[in-house]
């Protein structure tokens, strides 16, 4: 851990942050960079890069990295006339300074104009609630362009992709066998191949090594403080400031209020299971679509009956992960996918919304091959092959370096019964209930699965696989985007935070993570994460430099 | 470090020895040893599933693994056998497994052998990197470029242009 002030319980503290991760990372760095004194909740401990590990059995299988291997418990169900029971994946975030950023792959997208404002461009879709931003990309873009810059993200310009005001600060991780192979396939179909951006140094960068192309990025940690979590890129400058604390091992129970419906800090067990209060002029959400959502639900009072901030009922509701669709294929030769970043190249021109396809949905394509040998043992092998036996091993070796993955990363709609809520029969270890996910793809979602699918392996076939095989194409039961459940708006009768993430109904209160998006993009969000979260940094500096907090 | 002398370790700590040689021979079974070519034996899959069996994470599976171990064996001394599963010819224990395959132990019980195999050496198995071998993965903590063969041609023909 770093040195770091320390501010005692009577010290005034500008704003308490709850949450380190991807947008509660940026809000800390700007704060204190901006000269407000800043403490920071973090529910998980803090780790040094030198101690992840690329240990398949316990990152994956025991999944050390999510909160799932300290807090199992989540109930599912597809509809709320369905009991909840403890199954589904569950929704999956890192509990640890740098939250779900230490472990991402780290594709960085940018969100493209259509994606704020596809309810004028569409019209409404029958069982969802699309809706456009409050913003559109030409607000966000300079935020979009301070990512790149002070976050760290490599990549390159394509000819389509949306405006940007600045070239990307590194240029691109090298092209893997898959990406060469994805240029080939689309040239044929006369598709474009795109860079993939990554949040990974592709050279030494801000006083961060280059990528050591090692393959362990999602699931992982970066042992090289190469891959540009806040871990490495926000927290150590927010800390540097001295006006930024983070406290680790810390579990916010409840933001409180005052009898005039302000937030005035939040009530947390430390790491000695004592309950503390931290005061603040303000505070600040940032601890992801599940857990910002059950924190709201938890902080009632008699003025928030329904939970803090929920006076539009939409606190937990529109919950979006983001569907996929793929097909695998094996090669003649060799392409070693265990080496190097997630993905180098990606297909955008199935990105917009297209009435023709007589869905809602659309997408980016990108190549990968998402395998540690125990997973791909256990059961990366196509179906009709030997499960055991020489023929199986053989087939290993001849699968294992030379398969891959085409994935299509896709929309999820806002449907106002897909919730988190509180599990009124499970609590977990502070007695807290825990997370219900009521979830049902909607049918444009199903739709656009299986019409990805279809272009995956049309281009699995272009590519020259010499082996093309499809996994079923299945619904959502959790996932690690969770994104919607306090969604902004200029309404505060159908959004929770407006265009500055303040809460329409607590004006010293802001939230900022994913639960904040009003659409779901195309599968790849951190980057519009930490985006609005720079912007609401600068907005809240605004204010609170003008009294308006 | 000291993966040479634990393989000659006979000492195991939940495994008994009749249980270990059963498992010894599910696993060669699983990814069979050939001339050259390691497999789950060499990896020492067995130790790792010893240690595995007392781990809190795999507890689950402790009982379905016992009672099929156990089942291998009577199933082989109704054949024949006199010194359990191991004890039976290659194409024997081969229709065992054959009928044992659909069942809950065998998933078990392979998916303990593959973990045994791949696993960071830390866990027990994956002996001198058997479990890289066998998937034809370099051992390295860090990778240079090219990757794989398509990427390498793709460099190659691009310098021969410029």
């Amino acid at each position: 851990m770093m040195n770091q002030r320390s501010y005692a319980e009577g010290d005034d503290v500008d704003f308490v942050i709850v949450g380190s991760g991807a947008a509660g990372g940026v809000l800390a760095k700007e704060l204190s960079t901006a000269g407000f004194d800043v403490v920071v909740i973090e529910q998980g401990p803090w780790e040094q890069p030198a101690q992840f590990t690329h240990d398949e059995l316990a990152v994956e299988r025991e999944l050390v990295m999510f909160n799932k291997a300290f807090e199992p418990k989540q109930t599912f169900r597809r509809s709320a006339s369905e009991p909840a029971a403890l199954n589904g994946h569950g929704m999956l975030y890192r509990r640890a300074v740098g939250g779900s950023s230490v472990h991402f792959a780290a594709n960085y997208w940018r969100f493209r104009p259509s994606d704020f404002k596809e309810c004028s461009m569409l019209g409404p879709i029958a069982g969802t609630e699309l809706a456009d931003w409050p913003i559109t990309y030409e607000e966000l873009e300079p935020y979009y362009t301070k990512v790149d810059w002070e976050v760290g993200v490599s990549g390159a310009p394509a000819p389509n992709d949306p405006a940007r005001s600045r070239p990307y600060p590194m240029p691109p991780l090298p092209n893997k066998s898959s990406g060469v192979l994805l240029e080939r396939a689309a040239a044929k179909l006369g598709f474009h191949a795109q860079v993939s951006p990554m949040a990974i140094n592709s050279r030494p960068y801000d006083g961060r090594s280059a990528c050591g192309a090692c393959g362990r990025c999602a699931y992982y940690g970066c042992e090289f403080g190469a891959k540009s979590s806040s871990l490495v890129s926000m927290i150590p400058k927010a800390i540097a400031t001295g006006r930024c604390e983070i406290r680790t091992d810390a579990t916010v129970s409840r933001v409180e209020t005052n009898a005039h419906g302000r937030a005035t800090g939040v009530l947390y067990w430390d790491k000695y299971g004592r309950e503390q209060r931290r005061r603040a002029r303000g505070v600040i959400i940032a601890a992801n679509g599940a857990e910002t959502a059950r924190l709201l639900l938890l902080s009632t009072s008699s003025a928030f009956p329904h939970g803090l901030a929920n006076s539009s009922g939409n606190v937990g509701r529109h919950i979006m992960f983001n569907g996929y669709a793929y097909t695998t294929g094996r090669f003649e030769h060799p392409l070693n996918e265990y080496k190097g970043a997630v993905a180098s190249r990606v297909v955008m021109d199935f990105y917009e919304s297209d009435a023709r396809r007589g869905f809602y949905g659309g997408g980016g394509i990108d190549a990968r091959f998402p395998y540690g040998p125990i997973a791909f043992a256990v059961n990366g092998l196509p179906d009709d092959l030997p499960g055991w036996g020489t023929d199986y091993k053989h087939a290993l070796r001849d699968y294992y370096t030379h398969s891959m993955r085409f994935m299509s990363h896709l929309t999820s709609l806002p449907v106002a019964t897909n919730t988190v809520t509180l599990d009124p029969d499970h609590r977990d270890r502070w007695g807290r209930p825990v997370f219900c996910l009521t979830y049902t793809d909607h049918p444009d979602d199903m739709k656009a699965k299986h019409w990805f699918q279809q272009r995956t392996q049309e281009m699995m076939e272009a590519a020259g696989a010499t082996r093309v095989w499809n996994p079923p194409v299945l619904p959502i039961d959790g996932g690690l985007h969770l994104l919607g459940t306090a969604r902004m708006g200029n309404d505060p009768r159908t959004s929770v935070v407006d265009r500055d993430h303040r809460a329409h109904d607590v004006p010293n209160l802001f939230i900022c993570d994913g639960s904040s998006f009003v659409t779901s993009g195309r599968g790849q969000p951190t980057m519009t994460i930490q985006a609005l979260a720079f912007r609401a940094a600068e907005h809240i500096t605004r204010f609170a430099r003008s009294h308006e907090i | 470090m000291l993966a040479g002398c634990a393989r000659e370790t006979t000492h195991f700590e939940r495994l008994s020895p009749a249980e270990a040689r059963t498992m010894r021979a599910f696993a060669a079974q699983i990814l069979p040893s050939e001339p050259g070519s390691p497999g789950a034996d060499e990896a020492g899959a067995v130790y790792f599933v010893d240690r595995a069996l007392g781990e809190p994470f795999f507890a689950d599976v402790v009982p379905v693994v016992r009672a099929g171990l156990a089942q291998l064996d009577a199933r082989a001394a109704h054949a024949g056998a006199l010194h359990g599963f191991a004890s039976l010819s290659d194409a024997d224990q081969r229709e065992i497994m054959q009928k044992v395959e659909g069942g809950p132990f065998f998933a078990a019980a392979r998916t303990l052998v593959l973990i045994g195999t791949f696993a960071d050496p830390s866990h027990g198995g994956n002996r001198d990197a058997v479990g890289m071998r066998i998937v034809g993965m370099e051992h390295r903590p860090s990778y240079a470029t090219p990757y794989g063969w398509y990427d390498a041609k793709t460099d190659a023909e691009r310098a021969t242009l410029a």
